[in-house]
This record gives C-alpha cells, sequence and structure tokens, in this order.
C-alpha cells in the first residue's frame, strides 16, 4: 500500500514537474479546453436556475365541451352528472354556460353587437368549462388531460371538446429540446476536449521519449510510466474546468442585470443562481474524467509503440 | 544464472543475428563478449534483458525464459540487472543524482531512501561532489561511470554493459573497467561487451567470442590471437 501511494506521489509530482516546466503550454491548453467546457457549463446553470421555476409552474389546463346545436337544454344537463363521473378525483371545478349566457359574453367582451342582432338565431351551443387543479407541465399529466377529454367527446349530445393545455406540453417539449441539445452539445464539446488532450500528451510522450525507454530499461511498469500523463490529463480537465465554472459564474453578474429588468415587468424577481456546491463539483470531476480520458486513449496509442 | 540454449535470432529475411548460441553464464562470473560490430554482441545482451526475444532455442535468465516471460514479468526481471549502454542514456533534464535515483524511484522506494544510496553509488564511483551537475558538465567517462552507478544503485545481481569503454581514452577506459571489475569483485555476475583489445588484454577473466552472429570461442583470457587457446 506504500509503495502504491508513494508511486501515485511520485507521478503527481512528475505530473507538476512537466507543468512547471512548460507553464505557458500548459496555460494554453487549460484555456481551449475551458472555452470548450464554458458553453455546456453555462448550459447546464440555465437549465437548473430554471427547472424549478418550470416545475413550479401549475398548468390548471380547461377542457371546453360544446353540445351540438340541436342539443336540447335536458340533453345538455344531462352530461354533468356524467362529467362529474370522468372527472372524479381530478379536483375538477365544472360550470354549465347556456348559450344564452354566451351570446350575452360574446356580446360583453367582442362589441360586436350589431354583428350578431343581425344573425338572428343564436349561433351558439350550450357548453361546459371544466378547470382543471394539480397537473403540473409534466408529459404524463398533458397525457391524462388528454385521455379525459378523450371520454368527454364520447358522451350523447356532446359536438366537440377543446383542451387548452397546448402549451404545457409545448413547454414541456422546448425543455425536453434544449435537454437534448445541451446533451449533444456537451457530448461534442466533451470530444474537443479529449482530443485537446489526446494531443497534449501525444506531444509530452515524444518530448520524453528517451525519459520513458530509459525508465522501461531500469524496471519501470507500464503504469509507472503512464501514471504521470494520466495526471497530466485529469489536472489538464480540472484546471480547464475551474476556470470554465469561473467564467460562467462571472457571467452571471451581467446577465442577472438584465434578467432582473426583464423579470420586474413581470412582477417576478427571478435572478439566475450559480450552480450549487454538489454541482460544482460533479462539474469539475467530469473535467477532470474527460481530461483523464483523453489522456488515457493518448497513452495506450503512443506508448504501445515504445518497446 | 544466465544461460543461452541453441539460441538463434532472424531480425529479417537476410538479417540472422545469432545462430545456435549455447552458452551458461554462473553467478559471480565475469564474462567479455567479444568480435568486431555485427557479431551479435548487442543482440545477445539485449536478450539477455528481454529487449529481443529469440527466434528460436531458449534464454534462461534467472530460471527465467525469455521466450515465454509475459510483458508485465519483464520490468520485475530488469530490476534484477544493472544495464549499462555504450551511450550511456542519461537524462540531461536532471542532475546525475536524480538520474541515478530513477532505478530505485520506478520500484517505489521512498525519495529519502533512494538519495542516500544514489549518493552512496556516486561515492563508489567518485562522483559525489558532481552530484548535482548535470550529465552535459561531465567528460565522456564520468558519464559513463554515472551509468555504472545507475546500474549498481538497485544492487543487481547481473550487470550487462555494452561496449562500456566505446568512445573513452585509455585512462577512462580504466577507471570504468576498475569499476565494474570491483562489482564483480563482490560477487555480481558481470557480462561486458566488447571489441577493444586493450579491454580484453588487461584481463585474465573469460571471453565468450562471436563472429556473424555465431559462437567462435569461449575461454579463460583472450582468445583473439590464440585460436588453439579457445573452444567453439
Amino acid at each position: 500500500m506504500n509503495v502504491w501511494f508513494r508511486q501515485h506521489r511520485f507521478a503527481l509530482g512528475a505530473a507538476f514537474g512537466q507543468v512547471r516546466k512548460t507553464p505557458g503550454s500548459f496555460l494554453f491548453n487549460v484555456l481551449v479546453v475551458a472555452v470548450a467546457l464554458a458553453l455546456p457549463f453555462a448550459g447546464v446553470t440555465l437549465l437548473e436556475n430554471v427547472r424549478p421555476l418550470s416545475q413550479q409552474l401549475s398548468v390548471d389546463p380547461e377542457i371546453s365541451l360544446f353540445m351540438k346545436q340541436d342539443a336540447t337544454r335536458e340533453q345538455a344537463q344531462a352530461v354533468d352528472p356524467q362529467l362529474q363521473h370522468i372527472l372524479a378525483g381530478s379536483h375538477a371545478k365544472v360550470s354549465f354556460v347556456p348559450r344564452e349566457q354566451a351570446l350575452d359574453s360574446l356580446r360583453a367582451k367582442s362589441g360586436l353587437t350589431d354583428v350578431l342582432e343581425t344573425l338572428g338565431d343564436n349561433p351558439l351551443p350550450d357548453s361546459y368549462v371544466m378547470k382543471l387543479d394539480g397537473f403540473a407541465n409534466s408529459n404524463a399529466d398533458a397525457a391524462r388531460v388528454d385521455g379525459l377529454a378523450e371520454q368527454m367527446r364520447a358522451l350523447p349530445g356532446v359536438d366537440s371538446v377543446q383542451v387548452d393545455s397546448a402549451w404545457v406540453k409545448r413547454l414541456a417539449a422546448l425543455l425536453n429540446v434544449l435537454r437534448m441539445a445541451l446533451l449533444l452539445l456537451a457530448l461534442t464539446l466533451g470530444v474537443v476536449v479529449i482530443a485537446v488532450v489526446f494531443n497534449t500528451i501525444r506531444l509530452q510522450v515524444l518530448t520524453q521519449r528517451e525519459e520513458i525507454a530509459v525508465s522501461k530499461l531500469l524496471g519501470a511498469t507500464n503504469d509507472f510510466i503512464h501514471r504521470p500523463f494520466y495526471y497530466t490529463g485529469a489536472l489538464l480537465g480540472l484546471c480547464a474546468g475551474a476556470v470554465a465554472l469561473g467564467a460562467v459564474t462571472l457571467a452571471l453578474r451581467p446577465l442577472n442585470t438584465a434578467i432582473a429588468e426583464f423579470a420586474r415587468l413581470y412582477a417576478s424577481e427571478f435572478q439566475l443562481a450559480p450552480l450549487p456546491p454538489l454541482g460544482l463539483v460533479a462539474l469539475l470531476a467530469i473535467s477532470a474524467g474527460l481530461g483523464l480520458a483523453g489522456a488515457m486513449l493518448s497513452v495506450q496509442r503512443h506508448l504501445a509503440r515504445l518497446k | 544464472m544466465i544461460e543461452f540454449q541453441s539460441v538463434s535470432k532472424q531480425y529479417s529475411a537476410d538479417a540472422l543475428a545469432l545462430q545456435d548460441v549455447s552458452l551458461n553464464i554462473g553467478k559471480g562470473e565475469l564474462v567479455y563478449l567479444a568480435g568486431p560490430s555485427g557479431a551479435g554482441k548487442s543482440t545477445l545482451m539485449k536478450m539477455v534483458a528481454a529487449i529481443e526475444r529469440p527466434t528460436s532455442g531458449r534464454v534462461i535468465v534467472n530460471g527465467q525464459d525469455i521466450g515465454r516471460i509475459k510483458k508485465a514479468g519483464v520490468p520485475f526481471l530488469r530490476r534484477n540487472l544493472g544495464l549499462i549502454f555504450q551511450h550511456q542514456r542519461l537524462l540531461n533534464d536532471r542532475s546525475i543524482l536524480a538520474n541515478v535515483m530513477l532505478p530505485l524511484l520506478v520500484t517505489g522506494s521512498p525519495k529519502s531512501q533512494a538519495e542516500g544510496r544514489a549518493r552512496a553509488a556516486l561515492d563508489k564511483v567518485g562522483l559525489l561532489e558532481r552530484a548535482n551537475a548535470l550529465p552535459m558538465e561531465l567528460s565522456g567517462g564520468e558519464q559513463q561511470r554515472v551509468a555504472i552507478a545507475r546500474a549498481i544503485v538497485n544492487r543487481p545481481q547481473i550487470i550487462l554493459a555494452d561496449e562500456p569503454t566505446a568512445n573513452l581514452d585509455r585512462a577512462a577506459a580504466d577507471r570504468v573497467l576498475d569499476a565494474l571489475r570491483a562489482f564483480h569483485s563482490v560477487g555480481v555476475t558481470c557480462v561486458i561487451s566488447t571489441h577493444d583489445d586493450f579491454v580484453l588484454g588487461s584481463s585474465n577473466a573469460r571471453v565468450i567470442r562471436l563472429e556473424h552472429g555465431a559462437l567462435v570461442a569461449d575461454a579463460i583470457g583472450d582468445v583473439a590471437g590464440h585460436p588453439e587457446g579457445g573452444q567453439a
């Protein structure tokens, strides 16, 4: 165990030694990798801020049921208990809107009194308006609302049923698209990070070719030779991750100033916050992991050629 | 300790480096490998260090069959060998002390212990006062003595020195050979390859002579000018 620990300490020291030898080159590589990491990190920060907001949004979808034009008032009222049955357990508020009331409301809101007078008969049907409580903007809840509407369409005398929760679906779909786009962006830029580290380590292997060859002749195991490069890759990823997170955190200040003005228009105090400590640690670990992966690929490929 | 059983090594169709070589080197022996350039001396040394593997035959070093040893086992075999190269192969970006410490560090020795032993090894070859110098600041003979210090710092059972006196003047070569003989005198098996007549003439040790990859003589003392004294 002591030997294992000592060899890792030696490898870490060798990695830092390499950084000290070529600080400019290391810094440049850190900046390149940091630029690649900053974009997905900013995306993660944004999504993490929007996620609780979107989860808190109550859908309260509204279902409007329109009877057929020729349905009698009795037929319309007979639908009510069936609606109550369908909506049992859904915390719904059901309101019956007689066609006369609908016409009055239309007259009052639209200012089309003259036009409506020319129609003679009331063109509006009896209808029901149902407000559903406790629905979130998830796909599952949207599907549930669709299911209720489907049952209502099958009731006798019903002409059409409208569900106005489509915007909820759109929001959920938009967030999914954003998540997917972020994932693809992160994957692409992850490959970029691995490629940069791969090339950095390749150059180091070439520079230290003689040292590697001599060490092998002196009895160094492959692990002993590989470890310093692994640490260098992980260190590069870690430093780049820290720089990227720092840049994203700094960028939040001016962004929040702009957001505050916008949010005030909606009586909101919404602000983008930096990621929580656990999130920061996770992103740093991912950065170091990407660096390590690049180093491992490079070492496996280039050191295998040395006898 | 080192055994070659009908060993041949062919690098390519027209490059036969060793052909049907059989020999035995016992523990604590001092053996010179003689022969002109291209005779197969370096190939033979490389096989002992598992840098090359035989095309046919068997090479046994410390009881391990080089032809069958797994890659992961090679470093552990080499830790019992002290390798000295014609061109030293010192790392020019670090002090000679750091160069000599390297074989100990690769085995996981504590740094303080490695430094102590490296200083002791440098002392044995008379270079302790230059411990912090860079290899480029030393003469060829001094660099070769650093290489010897690096080879013996791990207290190996076998020292393999490939043309250690090449490119050295007589005085420097003498000091290098004296250092190697000193280690032999304490029981270390030494195999020294050379094509330098003065090296062979200065010793009554066993000389194995190779020509065109074949063993042509194996006897005590230089057999180059006394073919009747050798045995092929």
